[in-house]
């Protein structure tokens, strides 16, 4: 501690050069920080959980999935037959829907991706909406509850409506692209919360569409819609832990009602790892290259701030040492420098990173899969500061081994 | 110091800077080392105040050898033991003249208020305790010399060595470092020994030795009145 204000002192020196180190870690701790919130989500999301785990169910041999909706009723109860079989805690059905706001201009802008699906599962269900904060999960119980009471209703991520222009009150029509023919005319009753993976999302209430797919032959001759039976996306079931989720499989896949099409049954983590695979050489990158570029480039920065600084202090290094300072004293004193540097700026720029990107801007816009954006995870606040001194230890340790051993002769020999 | 030899190599050449010198300087002793450059002054001082260790032979200070020390120990025995006072100061820049003074008792076993109380009474001993708070830059050569002897002195060593240390400055100010050493001698009984090429500064010595290549030159040890 006795030594604090001479790092300190040092630092000040030589304040331009000491503020160019300082933004350069800042800069390159905020790319680590951002790759590193990516991949801690996508670890997480495809980590397999021990319990409460969720099984998907969709279709073997195709994607995107598309499996009759008959399959749904025996589905939803793990094909559970037999009294000793084992059923899911909750379930929910998926149907995806691709439409437009103008049949005849599909911009981009006007182009919509929604999910069909029962509005009672959403906070059972989804992730992160079965523990929103008593304002958020009040507001998002009335809009379900307003699609229960209008099967028109649809509840909308936040970012959708500013793309659209919509509010909620609005009424207008989606109509079909992949249900071609089925135009739904819909009411925004509700947002989800904002700043979360929701922002990108739209729920319409499964009856409307299935309604709206099984009332299709009334005006056309009795013949069923294309996409009548291959209206069932995806199933996911909720399953106590892995023991129950393997006998659930394997009443799913070895069941006979599911052979044409046959189905598979995938942990959630596993499924989004399969959907992740077209990633991987990204992700791979990201992981292997990316970040620990930035890593070396943070150490290089901050070994050729130290290096200068050490050549420029060699006679006060040895005048240290003349009045007693001891090679590890010195060692100590330089590698201080640097840490309280590296930590100092890892911890500003990931505190920076993480309000920036989650406060302000809701979140870090890269697509990847179906995740539109992420947050900067809590953790930062430490990865930062432990990136910015390790980085800082890993760089300065050379020049702070040279200033330990400066030869005090040799350096007065000099001057003299 | 016992048949002291220092040399250095360049490539396969040896270059013999001290050559087998013998001397002893008493306690409270005021001791001059002059001599043409070259003639390895600032080596003998740099042996003496175990800044370097000799090739051959011994240093013995005090009943302790430091030739025969580590480079950790002769760092612990001259925070105690030696106080050195530089031609060109070698203050750091950064510091004020307290924190300068300060610095090697940062590497004792003091409190904050210890600490204090004897940077304060060091630089009053130099006469600059109403400059405690300056920098460097903002001092005078001779000014800044007096922090350095502060800072030389506030371990309270037995032994203080002087590099040149008028060398940079004018007369009146050579004059006033030269009386404020001697009181170190007188008032605090300090060894001191003091390199340096000033007449002025060899005449208040008690001995003089002449260095001349290496060896003891004809004519020294010679011995001078005081004053």
């Amino acid at each position: 501690m006795k030594f604090f204000f001479l790092i300190l002192k040092n630092l000040r020196r030589n304040l331009l050069r000491s503020t160019l180190t300082v933004l350069g870690t800042i800069a390159l701790v905020v790319v680590v920080t951002l790759v590193w919130s990516i991949l801690a989500f996508l670890d997480e999301v495809t980590a397999e959980k021990k319990s409460n785990l969720k099984a998907i169910v969709s279709e073997r041999w195709q994607f995107p999935s598309q499996m009759p909706f008959a399959y749904a009723d025996t589905l939803t109860e793990g094909a559970a037959r037999e009294e000793t079989d084992v059923r899911p805690l909750d379930n929910m059905t998926w149907q995806f829907i691709g439409a437009t706001l103008d049949p005849k201009n599909a911009a981009h802008s006007e182009r919509v991706f929604a999910f069909a699906m029962d509005p009672n599962k959403l906070r059972t269900m989804m992730d992160d909406l079965d523990h929103l904060p008593a304002d958020q999960a009040a507001e998002l119980d009335k809009a379900i509850a307003a699609m229960n009471e209008n099967r028109q209703g649809a509840i909308f991520g936040k970012e959708w409506l500013a793309i659209l222009n919509k509010r909620v009150g609005d009424r207008f029509t989606l109509y079909g692209r992949n249900y071609r023919g089925i135009d739904l005319e819909i009411e925004v009753v509700g947002t989800f919360p904002p700043g979360g993976r929701y922002d990108k999302t739209i729920v319409i209430h499964r009856d409307y569409l299935n309604n709206a797919i099984d009332g299709w032959p009334r005006d056309h001759g009795g013949q069923k819609h294309p996409l009548a039976e291959k209206r069932l996306n995806l199933v996911w079931l909720k399953v106590p832990d892995t023991a129950a989720y393997t006998r659930m499989a394997n009443q799913i896949q070895s069941s006979p009602f599911y052979a044409t099409p046959s189905v598979k049954c995938e942990t959630s983590s596993s499924g989004i790892a399969s959907f992740l695979d077209a990633y991987r050489d990204m992700i791979w990158g990201m992981r292997w290259l990316l970040a620990p570029a930035c890593l070396v480039s943070l150490s290089l920065v901050i070994s050729n701030a130290i290096s200068i600084s050490v050549r420029e202090r060699r006679q006060e290094l040895a005048v240290m040492k003349v009045l007693g300072f001891r090679p590890i004293q010195i060692l100590v004193l330089v590698l201080g420098e640097s840490l309280l540097l590296g930590v100092g700026a890892g911890f500003a720029s990931a505190a920076l990173t993480w309000y920036g990107i989650n406060e302000l801007l809701g979140g870090l816009k890269f697509p990847i899969a179906f995740f539109p954006s992420f947050l900067i995870s809590r953790d930062a606040l430490w990865w930062g500061p432990l990136v910015g001194g390790l980085a800082a230890l890993l760089g300065s340790f050379l020049p702070a081994w040279n200033a330990c051993q400066v030869k005090v002769s040799e350096v007065f020999a000099k001057v003299a | 110091m016992v048949g002291v030899h220092k040399y250095f190599r360049r490539g396969s050449e040896r270059i013999d800077v001290l050559n087998g010198l013998n001397l002893e300087v008493t306690e409270g002793e005021y001791f001059g080392l002059m001599g043409p450059s070259g003639s390895g002054k600032t080596t003998l001082l740099n042996l003496i105040a175990g800044l370097d260790r000799p090739s051959e032979g011994e240093v013995w200070i005090g009943g302790n050898c430091i030739s025969r020390m580590s480079e950790s120990q002769l760092a612990r025995w001259r925070t105690r033991n030696v106080g050195f006072v530089f031609q060109f100061y070698h203050l750091l820049p950064v510091l004020s003249a307290f924190e300068n003074v300060e610095l090697p008792l940062l590497l004792l076993p003091m409190t904050g208020a210890e600490r204090r109380q004897q940077v304060e009474n060091a630089l009053e001993l130099v006469g600059l305790q109403d400059r405690m708070r300056h920098r460097p830059g903002q001092l005078s050569g001779g000014q800044q010399q007096r922090v350095g002897i502060a800072r030389a002195i506030v371990t309270d060593p037995t032994l203080v060595v002087a590099d040149e240390p008028t060398g940079d400055l004018d007369a009146k100010s050579a004059e006033e470092i030269l009386d404020l050493l001697e009181e170190l001698r007188t008032g605090l009984e300090k060894t001191i020994i003091i390199v340096t090429h000033d007449p002025r500064a060899a005449r208040r010595c008690d001995r003089v030795l002449r260095l001349d290549k290496g060896r003891v030159a004809d004519g020294s040890i010679l011995l001078e009145e005081h004053g």
